[in-house]
């Protein structure tokens, strides 16, 4: 048990003194969380929104592969996604190995599944009798686009949530497209693997602590925006409105 | 301005099918400006297929649809989104396009005139049944449309709710820039709305006219008994057909006829009696004649049917 509290103190200590090494991890994992949610979103939001409100043939298919998607081994996407990037390689044109943007793409592929499966679910539960009246109203399709993300704003920030939680505490697709580089693309999960390897268990606590705080935080700043409307729908209050 | 200048849709031969079933058979509808029709029919007669195919929601099988100016329609639910009331009004004005500046006037407008300015601020979640189906209606109000297509605008109410909305929307309804076209289910509701009943069979125009019209002259015995027509006598002349309110008891009537059963109405029973050459039903003063007890009638002619075989023996 003392061992574990040492690593507790010194990780502490390193959390405290402000050390420049911690703080650029956990820059790097904002980063990679941040930019693999926002490509995640640009893809899966299109997606799940098409699944969810559509009724075209294949959708069925497309919604079982997101779906499937959600069980995707993150080892066998870097792996893959590796194997694009290397030299040679289809895509080794973009010289993305070893780099954040790699890195970046992997975890947006992770993500994606996340995103357009739990939105297409959330727009689906939408009744569907409010965007057959806001057809017969004349909405485009750009606002009934709009009407079912608004509609459906607690799934997809959940969906979000999901997708963001999982960028921020990936390792096996960071480790395999972006090498772990201390310094350059090694993330706060990583580097607990990192330094976990080489025995010290005080950084890798320090890191994993620092790791779970910004999940909890992060999470729980989506939930406030998450559930913010929410609170004056059940109030039934327009603001700034006064009944005459 | 002429009948032809007031004809703002035309429906011609529509045929509609849903899942390779011809729910809509070749039906011809004319919605007119300053002019309420009221679409009726039994369940499954295609009323709501046919509203959903004049919006252009349905495609068509055959027929053609001719529309002069803007069309919206209110669906069956009253589904609004999860924000205030005037919010709900002002996106569906955002929908059909009015600008920014106008739309929270005309949302407004729209609410008041349908007695509903007091929910302006209420969240749509919030609302009641006849709430949120008052905020249903203003929505497509607020829209000022050439063509409304209302499809049944006060199912799942309560009698009292119900009548309140009827009461609030008879006035709202006719506008002399507009058509208004609603399915109903209730016969009384159309009588109290419409200027025109389209009565509809089996996907077939039944019926059309005037609701004085259509109810003192039934074309079809069909229709008759859709109407309301459940009393039946056969005589020389063919079949007749009568509504409780063709039959009354009195002492010194010509046709005896034995009570068969009794039902409490509100504030009066009402009576089935058997007699030769039919059955008929009226309603009786409270206490009333007992099951079993043989009455004097006099009845009114009702409509007549000359070679249409009675169905009840």
């Amino acid at each position: 048990m003392n061992f574990i509290w040492d690593g507790v103190k010194q990780a502490f200590e390193l959390i405290f003194e402000g050390n420049g090494d911690v703080f650029h991890v956990v820059l790097v994992t904002l980063h990679v969380a941040i930019g693999a949610t926002l490509l995640a979103l640009l893809a899966g939001l299109p997606l799940g929104l098409a699944c969810g409100l559509g009724r075209f043939r294949g959708r069925r298919v497309l919604l079982a592969l997101l779906n499937a998607g959600l069980g995707l081994p993150p080892v066998v996407v870097g792996l893959i996604v590796a194997l694009f990037l290397f030299r040679g390689a289809p895509l080794g044109g973009l010289e993305w190995i070893y780099t954040l943007n790699g890195v970046i793409l992997a975890q947006a592929i992770l993500a994606l599944p996340i995103v357009g499966a739990f939105t297409a679910t959330a727009v689906d539960a939408v009744p569907r009798a409010l965007f057959d009246q806001a057809r017969a109203l004349g909405a485009s399709r750009p606002q009934l686009a709009t009407l079912a993300l608004r509609e459906a704003r607690v799934g997809v920030i959940g969906a979000t949530i999901a997708a963001f939680g999982s960028a921020l505490s990936e390792v096996g697709a960071v480790v395999l497209v972006g090498g772990n580089i201390h310094g350059q693309t090694q993330t706060l999960a990583s580097a607990v693997l990192t330094e976990v390897s080489a025995g010290e268990y005080g950084t890798a606590i320090a890191f994993g602590l620092l790791l779970l705080g910004l999940v909890a935080l992060c999470g729980g700043m989506l939930t406030v925006f998450q559930y913010a409307g929410e609170e004056r729908g059940r109030r039934g209050l327009l603001p700034g409105w006064r009944a005459s | 301005m002429t009948a032809d200048q007031h004809r703002v849709l035309e429906a011609r031969g529509l045929t509609v099918r849903r899942r390779g079933a011809e729910v809509l058979r070749g039906v011809d509808l004319e919605l007119r400006r300053a002019e309420v029709t009221a679409i009726l029919g039994p369940n499954g007669a295609g009323k709501s297929t046919l509203l959903a195919a004049l919006a252009g929601l349905l495609p068509r099988a055959a027929g053609s649809l001719e529309c002069h100016g803007r069309l919206a329609s209110a669906g069956q639910t009253a589904a609004l989104a999860r924000r205030p009331v005037l919010a709900n009004v002002e996106l569906a004005l955002a929908w059909w396009g009015v600008p920014r500046g106008e739309r929270r006037g005309r949302a407004l407008r729209a609410l008041a005139a349908l007695g509903a300015e007091g929910l302006a601020g209420r969240g749509a979640t919030t609302l009641s049944g006849g709430e949120a189906r008052r905020v249903h209606l203003a929505r497509v109000l607020a829209v000022e449309p050439d063509v409304m297509l209302l499809d049944e605008p006060f199912a799942g109410l309560d009698p009292s709710v119900r009548s309140e909305l009827l009461y609030a929307v008879a006035d709202v309804l006719r506008d002399p820039h507009r058509a208004t076209c609603l399915v109903v289910h209730d016969r009384a509701e159309a009588w109290a709305l419409a200027d025109r009943v389209v009565v509809l069979l089996d996907g077939r125009v039944a019926a059309s006219g005037a609701p004085g019209e259509v109810l003192e002259r039934p074309p079809t015995p069909e229709v008759a008994r859709f109407l309301g027509f459940d009393g039946e006598l056969t005589d020389a002349d063919g079949l007749r057909l009568l509504r409780p309110g063709h039959v009354a008891l009195d002492p010194a009537g010509p046709l005896t006829a034995r009570v068969t059963r009794r039902v409490l109405v509100e504030d009066a029973v009402r009576l089935e009696l058997e007699l030769p050459g039919g059955r008929l039903s009226c309603h009786a003063p409270l206490p009333g004649p007992a099951v079993g007890e043989e009455v004097r009638l006099r009845v009114a002619d009702g409509a007549r049917f000359a070679g249409a075989r009675p169905t009840r023996f």
